[in-house]
């Protein structure tokens, strides 16, 4: 009975074993590149700290602090100009006291940024405006060009923030610094590897199209099968360390040789 | 290839398993519903639309001469009030250390967001079918959102799902709202990004080191395609 049982167990060892041989084999050469992009672009991702990534460290976060002799232009004297006034913040852009509000209006909302002391427009902001704020927010090196974006904004930068200046640095990374042409605020930071980062989070969740849907149908597909090749690569690994087919293959002998 | 072939297997030994969970906790990230998976299955949009135009106001420089010194003031609202929010230390993002001081815009009082206030901004901010049956201050970090940084209420709702509602404590700030979906997204997140600390990044150790295991096995994996390949192993019996 031993016998014929481990007998049994030793074909089914070596059939289970084959089928993985042969499904690993031939899945892998469908969705094996998959697996090394996994790989490549997931340890890039772990590598970089997301901080660095954000770009966190390209900018300087200064702590300017108001000072209120300088709001000459009472929030009253706002309101009676600008009736329709929301979301205001009195802050400060490149150490000037600074109103900042939207006004919506029919055609969308409207950003204004106004100067605290005399209720002067400041917006929309020159270049050399931009180019001094890229200066004072950051540490980056020399300004290699402006760019003002109005419409059809690169991929790096959220639409919903134009129009905008661009300032690409010449510095480690190609930094570039966003800054609002309506409120003067820094809207975007962005380096080489951000762009990077990017690109292989879209090739991690197989979406190259815009935007970073991880819902797609491709994705699904292909996972699916990896987890069959993930899977009969397991049972290899396990026929690998615990060898049952050889522990049987070994007792049958011995068992057989002491039956003879 | 000899050494591929024992590269291969060795990887798989050290990764193997963690592979398959990426690969498990990657198909339920495909598949979830990304509303449910971020919380938001009772959450309602808050849409204050009454602007502020009222003579009560007190002008922001009084504000900001009877308190510390500020970076920004800001007229907000609070459950349809005004206020002023006062930023004395401003960090990158709002889940950062922040320093805030909220003041009522009509008195010039401090305003401190208690257990009440918290409550009545979860209220507004859920529309499930529970109640609140339970209110909790956070002083230290939040297993929900791992990031923020700030003190926070956590006003409980009795529904079925669990929900919770994170109000930042220094600026009435609704963080977001965690429930049973939210919380076993997570788990699969935590799978993915062996982030067993709770710290809301895949910045670990441990994931560097598999991460350097994955590509000794996918890349040996791959030259030993190759390879199958170029000596023609690859054949369509009949």
């Amino acid at each position: 009975m031993t016998i014929k049982r481990n007998l049994k167990q030793y074909t089914n060892g070596k059939k289970v074993l084959k089928a993985s041989r042969k499904i690993h084999k031939w899945l892998m050469l469908f969705i094996g590149i998959q697996f090394v992009i996994w790989s490549v672009t997931g340890t890039y991702m772990v590598f970089f700290d997301i901080d660095y990534i954000h770009g966190d460290s390209l900018v300087v976060n200064h702590q300017d602090k108001i000072n209120p002799d300088d709001i000459g232009y009472s929030l009253s004297t706002l309101f009676s100009d600008y009736p329709n006034a929301d979301n205001i913040r009195l802050s400060t852009f490149l150490q000037q006291t600074v109103y900042r509000f939207v006004v919506n209006t029919e055609s969308g909302p409207v950003q204004f940024l106004l100067d605290a002391g005399s209720g002067k427009k400041l917006s929309p902001i020159t270049e050399s405006k931009a180019i001094e704020a890229a200066h004072y927010y950051s540490k980056l090196g020399n300004v290699k060009s402006v760019v003002l974006i109005t419409d059809n904004p690169p991929f790096e930068l959220n639409p919903r923030v134009l129009p905008a200046w661009r300032i690409n640095f010449d510095d480690f990374g190609a930094p570039s610094l966003y800054f609002s042409q309506s409120t003067g605020e820094l809207v975007g930071k962005r380096h080489t590897f951000w762009r990077l980062f990017d690109w292989m989070f879209r090739f991690h969740v197989m979406e190259y199209k815009d935007g970073g849907d991880i819902g797609n149908w491709l994705l699904f597909v292909v996972t699916f099968f990896a987890i069959l090749g993930c899977v009969s690569g397991l049972i290899m690994t396990y026929f690998l360390l615990v060898r049952p087919t050889k522990k049987l293959a070994t007792s049958h002998k011995k068992i057989s040789r002491d039956v003879i | 290839m000899k050494w591929i072939r024992i590269f291969h297997k060795w990887a798989s030994i050290v990764v193997g398993i963690q592979f398959l969970l990426w690969l498990l906790s990657g198909i339920y990230f495909n598949l979830m519903d990304t509303t449910k998976a971020k919380g938001r299955i009772y959450q309602a949009s808050i849409n204050y639309k009454r602007p502020i135009v009222d003579d009560r106001l007190v002008e922001p420089s009084i504000v900001l001469l009877k308190n510390q010194p500020s970076v920004a003031i800001e007229l907000i609202q609070i459950l349809g009030e005004p206020f002023y929010m006062l930023t004395h230390e401003k960090a990158l993002y709002p889940h950062l250390k922040n320093k805030y001081t909220l003041v009522d815009a009509y008195t010039a009082k401090g305003f401190l967001i208690n257990e009440q206030v918290a409550a009545e901004i979860a209220k507004i901010s859920y529309n499930g079918p529970g109640e609140i049956f339970n209110i909790r201050l956070h002083n230290s970090t939040i297993p929900d959102f791992p990031k923020q940084q700030n003190p926070t209420w956590e006003i409980y709702f009795d529904d079925v799902i669990d929900t919770s509602v994170f109000i930042e404590a220094s600026s009435g700030r609704i963080i977001g709202h965690s429930d049973g979906h939210k919380r076993l997204a997570d788990i699969f997140f935590m799978l993915h990004f062996m982030d067993y600390s709770n710290n809301g990044s895949f910045n670990n150790i441990q994931n560097m080191f598999f991460a350097i295991a994955a590509l000794w096995l996918t890349l040996s994996g791959f030259i030993w395609t190759i390879h199958i390949g170029l000596k023609g192993n690859y054949k369509i019996r009949h």
